[in-house]
């Protein structure tokens, strides 16, 4: 479903991503993981079409998206979140998801925003003013709702557990396994915490310094010398 | 009709009757009237474009001129009868709105300079193109308003009723638009441009729209004002008033609300022209910009919501 080819980004004179070929199934569950600085984000804004790369292709459901706005290939079902919640402003909850559902899927349909919001476990909140009403977690979970309006194809979460506690992050994976379970979508997930995708995920990237230096099984993965001297610094033993 | 669709039709019949009932003799009150109705006009369009589409424009006037100069035109020198060439020069408008789209891209005080710039061109066009706008010499003998139905719409009780039915639809416009899903995701772009644009928005396009809007209904006004006076001159037309006066009136009202800059613009005109003006016959603007400035100090979100607070 999607497909990235030789893609690189750079900022300047520096290389944020390098050559980075990927290619995802329809409804696959993959955790993108790396070092600060890696290249995550930045691969994710390629995708969603906030950056341009200076070379290389992104292909989406067998169509080249390179020349596609951002607010077109969400319409053509290129979800995503931000590492730092962006609710849209100025609206509730469920005006957020209902401009999602409308510009996104060109329809509006409330059963099935009252499905996501039910999901998300924000049916309590769908009244709140989105920017000022929540907590961070309920911010993430806006997030995750506001992409899954759109009826998305595949899912791009950014650090959507980031600065959540155990139980809230053990929550929220409970929360996206069903998502993808219930919608039978493609989730591309960026992630820290190596224990968190690995139970996720059954199969992880690993991108340093623009570069993907793994991919496979969580297992496989994390026991890549590439991956370990990447995390610690030092050679395997 | 629900009970706020029902309170604005008697509001607007009460509107289109009493007014002319009690002041239409005086044809100095009525003019006043109408000139504030004029402000009023484009002071919704500015509100528009401000409330819905984020953007502050220092350029109203620019739209005003070019419909005060389409409608001339088209009526002097094509023959069009006047109510045809009124809508077509709010279309006009639009077209010349469309050189503003590039600076769509810009933002906050960048954006308000850009089409500020663009109003100072217009001016200098109409000056220069004198084979067709007759430079700063103007055009003279604009026609009139015509009669309909029997009513003398070039009089100034039939003036007064085109301008309440103008601003009577642009407010149903309005309010349409801020109902409906592209007005939820108008609202939403203001501070969070790209968190709409990922769900799906082409928030340039929407913005288009909201230019093309305001610009149609600015132009529509000016062309109403051209055959009211009947002379039009590039500096009164592309005047620096045009912009600001309704600027100050949006935000004297509540340039959020959808009356609100009719509520202004009634205010500051008649205060300034039947207080300030006697008080002080030259310069009396002054008193208007420390008008504006208290409210803007004491209730920054305008009249209209301050009386609702207090009586809510």
């Amino acid at each position: 479903m999607l497909e990235l080819a030789n893609v690189t980004v750079q900022f300047g004179g520096l290389s944020a991503v390098k050559d980075v070929s990927l290619r995802m199934g329809s409804d696959e569950m993959v955790g993108l993981v790396g070092p600060n600085g890696a290249g995550k984000t930045t691969l994710f804004n390629v995708i969603s079409g906030l950056v341009k790369p200076i070379h290389g292709r992104v292909l989406f459901d067998g169509v080249d998206v390179m020349h596609e706005p951002d607010y077109k290939r969400a319409r053509l079902g290129l979800g995503r979140t931000f590492q730092i919640p962006q609710p849209m402003h100025e609206l509730t909850v469920r005006e957020n998801l209902v401009v999602a559902q409308r510009f996104g899927a060109g329809r509006v349909d409330a059963a099935r925003i009252d499905e996501i919001l039910e999901l998300l476990q924000l049916t309590e909140q769908a009244g709140r003013d989105a920017a000022t009403g929540l907590a961070l977690q309920e911010l993430k979970r806006l997030e995750v709702a506001k992409a899954l309006a759109t009826e998305p194809k595949l899912l791009l979460l950014d650090e959507v557990l980031a600065g959540l506690e155990t139980q809230g992050k053990r929550l929220f994976m409970e929360k996206l396994r069903e998502v993808h379970a219930r919608y039978r979508i493609g989730i591309l997930i960026i992630e820290h915490d190596i224990e968190t995708i690995s139970s996720l995920c059954p199969r992880v990237v690993v991108l340093d310094f623009g570069q993907i230096i793994a991919d496979g099984t969580p297992q496989q993965v994390f026991n890549d010398p590439a991956v370990i001297r990447s995390y610690t610094g030092v050679e395997h033993a | 009709m629900n009970q706020r669709n029902f309170l604005f039709a008697v509001l607007l019949l009460a509107t289109y009757v009493l007014v002319p009932a009690v002041f239409g003799d005086n044809n100095y009150v009525m003019g006043l009237i109408i000139s504030a109705l004029i402000v009023a006009g484009i002071a919704i369009a500015w509100a528009l474009l401000g409330n819905l589409g984020g953007m502050v424009s220092f350029g109203h006037a620019a739209f005003f001129g070019v419909g005060s100069y389409a409608s001339a035109l088209l009526t002097m020198k094509l023959g069009w009868p006047v109510l045809l060439a009124m809508p077509m020069a709010g279309l006009i408008a639009v077209l010349f709105s469309a050189a503003m789209l590039p600076a769509l891209r810009l933002s906050g005080p960048y954006f308000a300079l850009a089409i500020l710039a663009y109003a100072q061109i217009f001016r200098i066009l109409a000056t220069e193109m004198d084979w067709l706008t007759q430079g700063a010499k103007g055009l003279s003998r604009i026609p009139t308003l015509p009669v309909l139905f029997g009513i003398d719409l070039g009089s100034r009780s039939g003036s007064y009723l085109v301008i309440v039915t103008l601003l009577a639809a642009f407010i149903a416009c309005y309010a349409w638009v801020r109902r409906s899903h592209y007005g939820t995701a108008l609202r939403a772009m203001h501070d969070s441009e790209q968190a709409t644009r990922v769900v799906g928005v082409n928030s340039v396009m929407l913005k288009a729209w909201m230019l093309f809007l305001s610009a149609f209904m600015t132009g529509v006004i000016g062309a109403f004002n051209a055959h009211t006076i009947n002379f039009l001159e590039p500096d009164y037309a592309f005047g620096g008033g045009w912009s600001v006066l309704p600027i100050v009136a949006a935000i004297f009202g509540g340039y959020r609300t959808l009356s609100g800059p009719v509520i202004g613009a009634l205010c500051i005109y008649l205060i300034d022209q039947l207080l300030f003006k006697s008080l002080l016959p030259t310069g009396h603007q002054i008193m208007l910009g420390v008008l504006l400035a208290a409210m803007i100090l004491f209730a920054p979100d305008g009249l209209l919501p301050l009386f609702r607070r207090r009586h809510a």
